[in-house]
């Protein structure tokens, strides 16, 4: 026991000490930090103390509570950022699709007033000109959307598959310096720890702490981390319909296998692919169903009626045909196409359709949304008919049973609705070849107020239910967002109560521990007048 | 509990961020004046605007179909005003042209004062709107609806429809009468017409037909009286039924009518007696038909009887003429009403529309100027606050 030895162990807790509160202070920004404390021990032997450990101040637990919490709300980030865009879209009263059909109701009113009047004719065909690029302009921006939310999976894609080599990386290292020194560098856990936060804010994985390895796992189950192995996840063209893309798992083999999007609720991705299956969809859809309405419906009035050179009326409006898309498994199946026979008995919703037995034609028909689902049985001319719908197979022959088919009746309508009526005189407002004949005219105005949407609603009223719905998903969006972010910015503050550093206790520690150095020294330095003392003593 | 401090700074900010949202969205409304800016705001509310704005715009897209209405109409009223003139003055110039006193060029200088009248009608029948579209053609309207063929006589052309508008959600109107009812017509219920046979060579003239029994079961029926002289003797038939001995100035009875024959028939002479529905209705037809008659020279007692029997069916088909034209104006008079009683009705509509979207949208000033106050406090409470706290440090005092 040796005052010097002593004094020196205090010098040298000391300024370990010290060095733990500079580390602190300095740190006090880094994201992913957690503060450090010097754990001060008696030594076994011969007096003095020492720092037995740096302590990193984490608690996985509350970690997993923020890392999730926080994953929620960035997918409820992202869901919002969507769908406030397509509020946004539908909220401009002035020159909505409500304002231009508007329009066109009241240009075709001025018609009846005056059906043989060349300027009121051109009212009606400028009017549905514009009403027709409403729709194709809205349909347009939704469609920029969905290829915005395919170009964003391929890179948060890229960002996991990198993150997660990362988290690998560093099992690797964190292992090879335990066996090394037995202790673990607080650095390269604190970065691990931020990288799996991080991870959590693109998607939801799971963590599993195995030893001194952090294994993740995607939603159902698959390794995205292994050890030190990394799995990747990548963007892939949705083999139900090549104009999305979807998550597909890599394996080890680099085959992909794609995820079911259910899985996917947290993180930026759960957003995108929520806000994509729940609402993008759905009012793309809807948005196409009203076109539908219109066009067909008014064609149907105006087809009845005779124009102004006294030939019946001819198609006014294009109207396009349902999209049917064959599994990319289907190699060799039969082909499927798609009419729309009344679009009356149109319900705006996606099917899937699966080939339950070939050889009887017979079809599981089930709508996307799960609100319905029904067999289908081909009748004598090949043809599937339901919800206003006839799917004609080329060849019943080349059924194969498991086969599936995805159906999209009106994805695309309001993108392709056009105007086809281009001459004044083709307008059929009279019922008869006379040229004051406005009765035709009369019947088509009169299509405002009609159901002309699913048999149920004017399009009027299916526009507004259109409003309503986006108005609805986009509040409760917002109020399921602001109530995730209080809870999350609590746990935060839970979490940094824990492992934030406070410069108020740093600034005390750092005066604490110069006094304790600058006794330890005094104690050298009482030691050294002792020894002169005792030396001096001979003389 | 140990507060970090990073939390004291994220706290700080997002307290901000917060009172900021909060601060901007009351401005927003306010900037824009309404309290729904989009759908989210309040989804109910905007989805109903849509709805109610719809209503607005289809009560002011009919109040504009009521303006072409009350312009087609109106027109037609003083279109109808100077035919019934017109039909007056024919009127008159025929009692003149009946007169036994008038020579036959007083009677000719009367017939072309009566085809200038023509003239004047047949304007107006052919009548055009401010484009240039014929009022009474039906939906032939493209063209004019009488002219007048090489004979002189005057054809319609149009069709027997009527243009309509839709006034109201309800209500469709028909904003024209088409030639065939306004010149062509006679009233519904309108009474009997006598006509002498076109070959009649007698010097018969006829006066009436009055009615006496409407209940008669023969009433309502078309008749022929035919005339037949024997050996001097002069009979009559009524439809071809028993022959009775003919007394002039004698009223002749039948179907509940009365007619009054004076003067000589021959034999073979005849008179139709028919509701004015069956007889001629065409209103030009019957001024060609007078001008016709007083154009031809008087020379024997035939003669004279003809140009008073066939004034005396012109007067009276004259008569229903104006009748008709009358009734038309009357019920073109009532539409007018119509149309303002359905445009004040609308107006009030249009009014509770306004009301209703501004209750759904619109902003309470004063309530948002309140809000906008109250959050510049919020904001500025927050501001202060995190500037005091992140003065603390101890660092300040070592």
């Amino acid at each position: 026991m040796s005052i010097f030895s002593i004094g020196v162990s205090g010098l040298n807790t000391a300024r370990m000490a010290l060095n733990t509160t500079s580390n602190n202070i300095a740190n006090v920004n880094t994201p992913g930090y957690n503060r450090e404390l010097a754990m001060l021990a008696e030594r076994k032997a011969g007096g003095g103390t020492e720092v037995s450990d740096i302590e990193r101040q984490f608690d996985q637990y509350i970690a997993s509570q923020h890392n999730s919490a926080a994953g929620r709300l960035a997918s409820l980030d992202s869901y919002q950022i969507q769908v406030s865009q397509i509020d946004n879209l539908l909220a401009d009263t002035g020159s909505g699709v409500a304002a231009v059909m508007e329009n066109f109701f009241s240009a075709l009113q001025d018609l009846t007033a005056a059906p043989s009047d060349p300027a009121a004719r051109q009212g009606v065909i400028g009017t549905a000109e514009s009403l027709t690029a409403q729709f194709r302009s809205l349909d347009s921006y939704l469609d920029d959307m969905q290829e915005r939310i395919n170009g964003e999976i391929d890179s948060e894609m890229t960002q996991i598959s990198n993150t997660a080599k990362e988290i690998a990386e560093l099992n690797h290292q964190i292992s090879v310096a335990r066996s090394r020194s037995g202790e673990a560098p607080n650095a390269l856990l604190n970065q691990r720890d931020h990288l799996v936060a991080e991870i959590n804010q693109r998607l939801d994985v799971d963590l599993h702490v195995q030893g001194s390895n952090y294994n993740l796992t995607v939603a159902n189950g698959q390794p995205l981390v292994a050890g030190t192995q990394a799995y990747g996840l990548a963007g892939m063209q949705s083999p139900d319909d090549p104009s999305r893309t979807v998550v597909a798992y890599v394996d080890s083999a680099g085959n992909r296998m794609q995820l079911d999007e259910g899985e996917f609720e947290d993180g930026r991705l759960g957003g995108l692919i929520r806000f994509r299956s729940e609402t993008l969809d759905g009012v793309q859809n809807r948005l196409g169903q009203m076109a539908v309405s219109l066009a067909a419906g008014f064609n149907e009035q105006h087809e009845a009626g005779t124009d102004l050179l006294g030939d019946p009326g001819e198609r006014f409006f294009s109207v396009s045909q349902p999209q049917v898309f064959s599994h990319a498994g289907n190699a060799g199946g039969a082909e499927m196409s798609g009419a729309i026979e009344d679009h009356r008995g149109l319900s705006g919703e996606d099917y899937n359709l699966r080939v339950s037995d070939a050889a009887a034609g017979e079809f599981e028909v089930s709508r996307r949304d799960g609100s319905e689902s029904f067999t289908a049985v081909l009748d004598a001319g090949n043809q599937l008919q339901f919800d206003g719908l006839t799917l004609s197979i080329d060849d019943p022959t080349l059924l194969v049973d498991g086969h599936r088919y995805q159906l999209q009746p009106t994805r695309r309508a309001a993108g392709e609705i056009d105007t086809l009526i281009q001459e004044t005189a083709r307008i059929a407002a009279a019922q008869s070849t006379s040229s004051g004949d406005n009765r035709n005219a009369l019947a088509l105005e009169q299509l405002q107020s009609v159901s002309l949407v699913g048999g149920e609603a004017s399009l009027s009223q299916a526009y507004a239910s259109l409003v309503g719905e986006v108005g609805n998903q986009s509040n409760i969006i917002q109020a399921n967002r602001s109530a995730q972010e209080s809870l999350t910015g609590y746990i935060r503050s839970v979490q940094q109560s824990e492992s934030g550093v406070n410069l108020d206790e740093e600034a005390a520690n750092l005066i604490r521990y110069q006094q304790y150095y600058q006794a330890n020294a005094k104690v050298i330095e009482v030691g050294a007048t002792v020894l002169d003392t005792l030396l001096n003593l001979r003389a | 509990m140990r507060i970090s401090t990073v939390t004291i700074f994220e706290q700080g900010v997002s307290s901000m961020h917060r009172q900021q949202n909060n601060f901007m969205e009351t401005g927003q409304q306010i900037a824009s004046g309404r309290r729904v800016v989009r759908p989210s705001d309040d989804p109910q509310a905007a989805a109903q605007a849509v709805g109610v704005s719809r209503s607005r715009a289809v009560t002011e897209q009919y109040m504009d179909a009521r303006v072409s209405a009350r312009n087609s109409l109106s027109q037609e009223e003083s279109v109808l005003a100077s035919v019934a003139d017109g039909i007056s003055s024919a009127k008159t110039l025929l009692i003149q042209g009946a007169s036994d006193t008038l020579s036959d060029a007083d009677r000719s200088s009367v017939a072309s004062e009566l085809k200038g009248i023509r003239e004047t009608l047949l304007g107006q029948a052919n009548a055009t709107d401010g484009n240039g579209r014929y009022l009474f053609g039906g939906y032939e309207n493209g063209s004019a609806p009488f002219l007048k063929d090489a004979t002189g006589a005057i054809q319609y052309t149009g069709d027997a429809n009527a243009l309509e508008l839709r006034i109201d959600a309800s209500r469709q109107m028909p904003v024209a009468d088409n030639g065939e009812t306004v010149f062509q017509s006679v009233p519904g219920g309108t009474g009997y017409v006598a006509e002498a046979g076109d070959g009649n060579t007698g010097s018969a003239r006829f006066t009436g037909p009055g009615t006496l029994d409407p209940s008669d079961p023969d009433h309502g029926s078309a008749f022929t009286i035919d005339f037949s002289v024997t050996a001097g003797t002069t009979e009559y038939s009524v439809n071809g039924g028993a022959l009775q001995a003919y007394q002039a100035g004698d009223p002749i009875e039948f179907g509940g009518l009365s007619l009054t024959v004076e003067g000589s028939p021959e034999d073979g002479d005849s008179i139709a007696v028919a509701p004015a529905q069956q007889m001629n209705t065409d209103l030009f037809a019957t001024l060609n038909k007078a001008i016709d008659v007083l154009d031809t020279p008087n020379q024997t007692d035939a003669d004279r009887a003809r140009l008073h029997n066939t004034l005396s069916t012109a007067m009276r088909e004259l008569d229903n003429s104006l009748d008709n034209v009358l009734t038309t104006r009357a019920s073109v008079g009532a539409r007018l009403n119509e149309l303002d009683t359905v445009d004040s009705v609308a107006e009030q509509r249009l009014l509770n529309y306004d009301q209703a979207l501004s209750d759904l949208v619109d902003l309470d000033y004063v309530e948002a100027i309140s809000d906008y106050s109250r959050r510049q406090i919020g904001l500025e409470a927050a501001q202060k606050s995190f500037a005091d706290i992140s003065r603390l440090s101890l660092f300040r005092h070592i």
